[in-house]
């Protein structure tokens, strides 16, 4: 208390010094609606252990404690949670208003001050954000016009409608659009002491200062423990460690109905341990809370060691379109196979090829759908005819839409040969990261030799993968599918359009998107130039209806035209949950989005019953 | 002889004393002559005396026989093996080992099986299978079964013993696709037993010939062995292997892939032979019978071959039996570390590397079953070498 009066005092925030009365909340905190969530008021105290591969994985814990400007309240509507109030003029002006007395985590005001340096002086510099402001700042490459009304009150107008603003900063890796000035500056090379960046550039070995201010003011991956945060538990740990604790804010904004400031728990621990035998070490209890890196595998294992272990396993259906996609590389430097991919008979044909039944029946327990990379049933979007596209197993049809492509000659084995003349091998690149994902190709492989297709598993790193896939370099890799298979209409239909070099179906074409044009190439297919066109017309959709119909027209071409082998969906995610600890929820939905995984969730209502 | 008895005295002149002369040839050497018995054994062979020693190492006898029955089932593997070994049974996914049955309702109607009922359990979420003691399968023996390509050449469906289609005849168990176990284990004896060999030829060559060389010329020639041995033993074999695993081009064949491996590790792994080789040479080509063999005039090829290396064979034989199963080990080894074998190559290393998950120990613990074999294998020729290293020394 002692050293937030101190900061508070010399910070010259004596206006705000009222604030610290209730142990750091604001004034005006926001109260979780414990009734209707079915909370129970718990006590504050104690410490969870979770378990975590990487110490890329300080990450999650950005993701699980869900503390966003505007989050999706129980009907996934969006709601203020860091904001106290959003005045939205019809998708066009926000005005934002801040919590009186809001500190960061470091007991330094939170104010407008920190929206402003970061438009003004992060967003628009050239050093630190090249290519100009997000495009989610952006309506037809207008930037909006922003007032500072007072400390607590900011205000963005665009000149047309911008639907993607909210949910942006609502995301499970949200849009940032403010940054602690207070601490920043002393790196940034308009306010800091040029000699202290200088000396820090040079004891950091990096190159300027732009570097030096990503690298200390990361806010979605927690690596540097100085840097202040709004979200409810802050990283104290110097990483590299295999054992990283994040610690409570004891500025937090969010109470339970009886004024206790959340979150529960002073502390949660991420243990780092190989991602294969985590399942293993959750089987006996190490972990209070974990989803990460045990799959449905894993049930009957953990379910058994359930009583001795101290906890109980749960299962959430996953929230993404499909479990597993084939993501042919319609950019692949090869020329022969960027000419087959980008032939919808061959796309649909491998889709075809694959018997779905036996995968779901080996890998999923029978449990999954067999259905295209498309929205789930439960999403309003929802349409029979997306999941059901080109799903069909049917060797027939398949063989009859290879020959068709010119694919008609086969070598000595019983390999089709491509036009060029090479065998049709397909290399498929994987992340390494699930033997689940080799159990599938391992049988997809067998039914591909039945329409003379050859296939072959080299699996691979994710961020080396991710990289030979922004080069063109790979022909074929996997990844799961949509991670809005829960998509309302509000919520952001980039999955389908291409708009990033890192979607593996068309780098190139969402590379010249991103870069607006400087990098990259045009789409050539009629169908994804649609596709990007039609995502320019939602992000000028200013009523439900339309967007509506748009991503229903972008659901069509997408699932019609095969762009990614969507393999099995529905799947089942455990979920182990220490006994002791409570409020965690029976039945949930495992997705990056919209649910932030635990976020939504609200993992600061957590508590230990010890 | 002397005589010191006086009181027996013969008297002077008296007649001729009585005696006896035996009418038998006189042969000199009647002392050391042979029985039969040991003449079998002066005049026998080398290879005659090893084999009589070895076989009164009963255990070596006995690991030599079962090694000799697995290296000739690799022969008839599809034969053996009820199932092709990549044969999916979807509908019985993890399917314990089951038992054959002979009496129904106290009846005798030969080798059977009874069928299968599957419950999904939604509680636990595992497959429960319980015997349906209504339907029977009847076996039947040198049956036509699945089709089969024999060591990827020739066609043929012959097999040992068949169920009828959708029986459940896992004898050990079926995996994750539901694929036979047995059939695996017995179809993986192929490669496994086999590819080792490879790696132990070329080291063994090599390390014959390169440490024969430095030991029996010794100067300059062992000056160059000897460092060519510190170089390459100070090559770190880990990211070694990484790195022979990133320049194999994906698209070449696993067992392309493997045998490209094991010639490499053949080729790094002969040094501590060639050393040993080198300092058992040093000291016995002192000897008086390889000075004697260079006097009459044989090239060192010759006194090497025939007369040094004999000298150690056991030494040879012992590293030799103790490299097979290193090798395959290795194979398990190079597996893990994703270098070895992939599907659908199938080896006791693969099956073994299948079986690494906690799942695997907690609830389908058949699927362990390869290391069985893996175990007697490695016992065996452990005992297999214990004895001819023996044989190999008969003298002793």
């Amino acid at each position: 208390m002692h050293i937030i009066l101190k900061s508070l005092v010399t910070a010259g925030g004596l206006a705000l010094l009222s604030s610290t009365a209730h142990a750091g909340t604001p004034d005006e905190p926001r109260v979780v609606d414990f009734k209707s969530l079915e909370r129970s008021i718990g006590k504050r105290g104690g410490s969870i252990d979770m378990l975590m591969a990487k110490p890329k994985d300080v990450r999650w814990m950005t993701v699980y404690s869900g503390a966003r400007l505007v989050t999706y309240d129980e009907s996934f509507q969006l709601a203020p949670d860091i904001l106290k109030k959003v005045e939205n003029d019809g998708n066009k002006s926000f005005t934002f208003h801040l919590r009186k007395g809001h500190l960061w985590s470091d007991g330094q005001p939170f104010t407008t001050e920190d929206f402003r340096y970061w438009w003004e002086d992060v967003a628009q510099n050239a050093d630190l954000f090249q290519g100009g402001p997000p495009r989610e700042m952006l309506v037809n490459g207008k930037m909006p016009k922003v007032e500072i009304i007072d400390p607590l009150t900011i205000r963005y107008t665009w000149e047309s409608v911008n639907p993607l603003f909210l949910t942006a900063l609502a995301g499970a890796r949200p849009l940032y659009i403010y940054m602690p000035a207070h601490y920043l500056k002393q790196f940034h090379g308009k306010y800091g002491d040029p000699d202290k960046i200088a000396a820090l550039v040079e004891s950091e070995q990096v190159q300027n200062w732009s570097s030096l201010h990503k690298r200390f003011g990361r806010q979605y991956r927690q690596e540097n423990p100085s840097m202040p945060s709004l979200q409810a538990w802050t990283n104290s740990t110097d990483l590299p460690s295999e054992r990283i604790i994040f610690k409570r804010n004891p500025n937090y904004h969010r109470v339970d109905p009886e004024g206790t400031q959340l979150p529960y728990l002073d502390q949660v621990i991420l243990n780092l341990a190989s991602s294969s035998i985590i399942a293993a070490k959750a089987g006996t209890g190490e972990s209070d809370l974990q989803a990460r890196y045990i799959r449905f595998d894993n049930y009957a294992f953990l379910k058994k060691g359930a009583e001795e272990g101290g906890y109980n396993v749960r299962l959430w259906p996953s929230g993404r379109g499909s479990e597993m996609t084939l993501l042919p590389n319609l950019n692949t430097k090869d020329e022969g196979f960027r000419n087959a991919f980008q032939d919808v008979r061959v796309r649909r044909a491998l889709s075809m090829g694959m018997d779905r039944s036996e995968i779901n029946e080996a890998i999923f327990f029978g449990l999954g759908r067999e259905a295209s990379n498309s929205v789930l049933p439960s999403s309003p979007l929802y349409e029979d005819s997306y999941a059901n596209a080109w799903v069909e197993y049917n060797v027939d049809k398949a063989n009859a839409l290879l020959d068709d492509a010119g694919f008609d000659k086969k070598d000595e084995d019983g390999v089709r040969l491509m036009p060029d003349g090479r065998p049709f091998e397909i290399i498929v690149e994987t992340a390494g990261e699930q033997s689940q994902e080799t159990d599938i190709l391992q049988l997809i492989t067998d039914h591909w030799k039945d329409i003379g297709v050859k296939l072959f598993v080299k699996p691979s790193q994710r961020d080396i993968l991710r990289g030979r896939v922004s080069n063109g370099e790979t022909v074929m890799s996997t990844w799961q599918g949509l991670n809005r298979g829960l998509a309302t209409p509000e919520m952001n239909p980039e999955e389908l359009a291409p708009v990033s070099p890192i979607q593996a179906q068309w780098p190139m074409w969402g590379n010249f998107w991103e870069t607006k044009g400087a990098s990259g190439e045009e789409p050539s297919l009629p169908e994804v130039a649609q596709l990007s066109k039609l995502y320019a017309q939602w992000r000028n959709a200013s009523d439900y209806n339309t967007q509506h119909k748009i991503w229903k027209d972008m659901l069509s071409i997408f699932t019609d035209q095969v762009y990614t082998i969507g393999i099995v969906s529905g799947g089942l995610q455990p979920v182990v949950v220490s006994n002791k600890l409570k409020n965690v929820p029976e039945e949930g939905i495992w997705s990056f989005e919209p649910t932030s995984y635990f976020g939504y969730y609200l993992p600061d209502t957590f508590w230990l019953d010890e | 002889m002397t005589i010191q008895s006086n009181s027996s005295l013969p008297a002077e002149n008296t007649a001729e004393l009585p005696h006896y002369v035996s009418d038998a040839e006189f042969d000199l050497r009647s002392v050391e002559k042979l029985t039969a018995e040991q003449e079998k054994i002066y005049f026998a062979s080398q290879l005659t005396l090893m084999w009589w020693k070895f076989r009164q190492h009963r255990v070596a006898v006995w690991s030599g026989i079962f090694l000799l029955i697995l290296y000739f089932s690799i022969l008839v593997s599809e034969f053996i093996s009820p199932w092709n070994y990549q044969t999916r049974h979807t509908k019985h996914i993890y399917v314990p080992p089951m038992g054959v049955h002979l009496f129904h309702e106290g009846e005798f109607i030969g080798p059977f099986v009874y069928g299968l009922k599957r419950k999904l359990n939604l509680e636990t979420m595992q497959r429960e299978y319980r015997v349906d003691a209504k339907k029977t399968y009847k076996l039947s023996f040198f049956c036509s079964g699945e089709k089969y390509n024999w060591m990827g050449l020739i066609a043929g469906d012959n097999h040992l013993v068949c169920a009828p289609k959708d029986a459940p005849f896992y004898l050990l168990g079926t995996d994750r696709l539901g694929r036979d176990m047995l059939s695996r284990i017995i179809q993986g004896a192929r490669i496994s037993l086999t590819i080792g060999l490879i790696g132990i030829a070329i080291s063994f060559t090599l390390g014959i010939i390169l440490g024969g060389m430095a030991g029996y010329f010794g100067g300059w020639v062992d000056m160059i062995v000897q460092r060519m041995i510190e170089v390459l033993q100070s090559i770190p074999t880990l990211p070694l292997w990484l790195t022979l695993s990133a320049i194999m081009p994906v698209s070449w064949s696993p067992i392309l892939v493997y045998f490209g491996i094991t010639v490499i590790l053949g080729l790094l792994d002969w040094t501590g032979l060639a050393r040993a080789v080198r300092s058992k040479l040093l000291s016995l080509r002192e000897e008086d019978y390889v000075l004697a063999a260079r006097l009459i005039g044989a090239k060192p090829a010759r006194i090497i071959g025939r007369h040094l290396v004999p000298g150690f064979m056991s030494h040879l034989i012992a590293s030799a039996t103790i490299t097979i199963p290193t090798m395959i080990l290795g194979e398990t080894a190079l597996s893990f570390l994703g270098l070895g074998l992939r599907e659908p190559i199938t080896s006791w290393g693969v099956l073994l590397n299948e079986a690494q998950s906690i799942n695997v120990v907690a609830i389908f613990p058949w699927l362990m079953l390869p290391v069985v074999p893996v175990i007697l294998v490695i016992i065996a020729f452990n005992f297999l070498g214990d004895g001819l290293r023996d044989a190999a020394d008969p003298y002793k």
